[in-house]
């Protein structure tokens, strides 16, 4: 292409189809951050049921804080390695969506750390499952809009089961559900996009 | 009465530029090369031109120890852009 002058039709022509052009594939590795944060959350809440099981110390349930001290770090580095694709409105607002919901998940996980008995996987499962879900209307992903409604579904599990340990092992199970199975999807999909 | 195109757009790779930008919310550098298929040379001028006009916002970083150049499209850039199509509609009657 050079600078040169066009005439009108050709000029219409031009706009069509450059904005056509944006119209892009899904990017590739689209699920690398809900298989971090979904490995990352089931590793750490089978070592904090496996060590509360065992012993019966409730101060493992510090660990849990061990999601975002993972978590975070992991997703700057991936994020790095970012392709030249452009960034659409849509990829805006996936990250504002994640960000609410992020912030929110941590509020009760802080709550939890003082109120006795709080419902904190309930509602974290939950807030997760609805980000998800958006994401997958966004998107317009059925995988995702389905395990997130499913994820918000059987959130209530955690909740009738939080005085038992296996509540812990629900938590993990709907991140499964929520995160790494559609995240596996995801990629699977973004990677047969771009063959 | 038609109204003048606006001659900072009536040219094909900085009208592609805009369009481009137009409907993301950033692209880099080597995007805009691989949709325009310019040089590296002329693309940089034309980016220069609209930068230069206000049309678009330019921002130069680094990415890992590469240098990565985002365009952004300004307030002044979409009003010139909505101008220059009504004024397209004029001279085709549409």
């Amino acid at each position: 292409m050079e600078d040169k002058q066009l005439n009108e039709k050709e000029s219409l022509e031009l706009i069509a189809q450059m904005i056509r052009n944006t119209q892009k594939k899904m990017e590739k590795g689209s699920g690398i951050p809900f298989l971090i944060w979904g490995y990352v959350t089931i590793a750490v809440s089978l070592t904090v049921w496996y060590l509360l099981g065992k012993t019966g110390n409730p101060n493992w349930n510090f660990l849990w804080f061990a999601i975002p001290v993972i978590g975070f770090p992991v997703m700057l580095l991936t994020m790095r390695k970012k392709t030249a694709l452009p960034k659409t409105y849509i990829d805006k607002v996936i990250s504002y969506v994640w960000i609410v919901v992020g912030v929110s998940a941590l509020i009760p996980s802080m709550a939890a750390a003082v109120i006795h008995d709080f419902p904190v996987l309930f509602l974290v499962v939950l807030l997760i499952s609805i980000g998800t879900a958006i994401t997958g209307f966004v998107i317009k992903f059925l995988p995702l809009v389905i395990s997130g409604f499913m994820g918000m579904l059987l959130s209530i599990l955690c909740l009738t089961l939080r005085a038992s340990l296996d509540s812990i092992l629900v938590f993990a199970a709907l991140f499964l559900l929520v995160q790494v199975i559609p995240g596996h999807i995801l990629n699977y999909k973004s990677r047969r996009s771009h063959v | 009465m038609f109204k003048e195109l606006d001659p900072l757009l009536h040219s094909e790779l900085r009208l592609a530029i805009m369009s481009i930008l137009l409907s993301v919310e950033e692209a880099d550098f080597v995007y805009l090369k691989e949709q325009t298929k310019a040089t590296s040379g002329n693309l940089s001028v034309q980016i220069d031109k609209l930068n230069e006009a206000g049309y678009i916002k330019v921002e130069r970083g680094f990415q890992g120890k590469r240098t990565r150049t985002v365009c952004k499209i300004t307030p002044v850039g979409v009003k010139a852009f909505e101008d220059y199509v009504e004024s397209l509609k004029g001279y085709l009657n549409l």
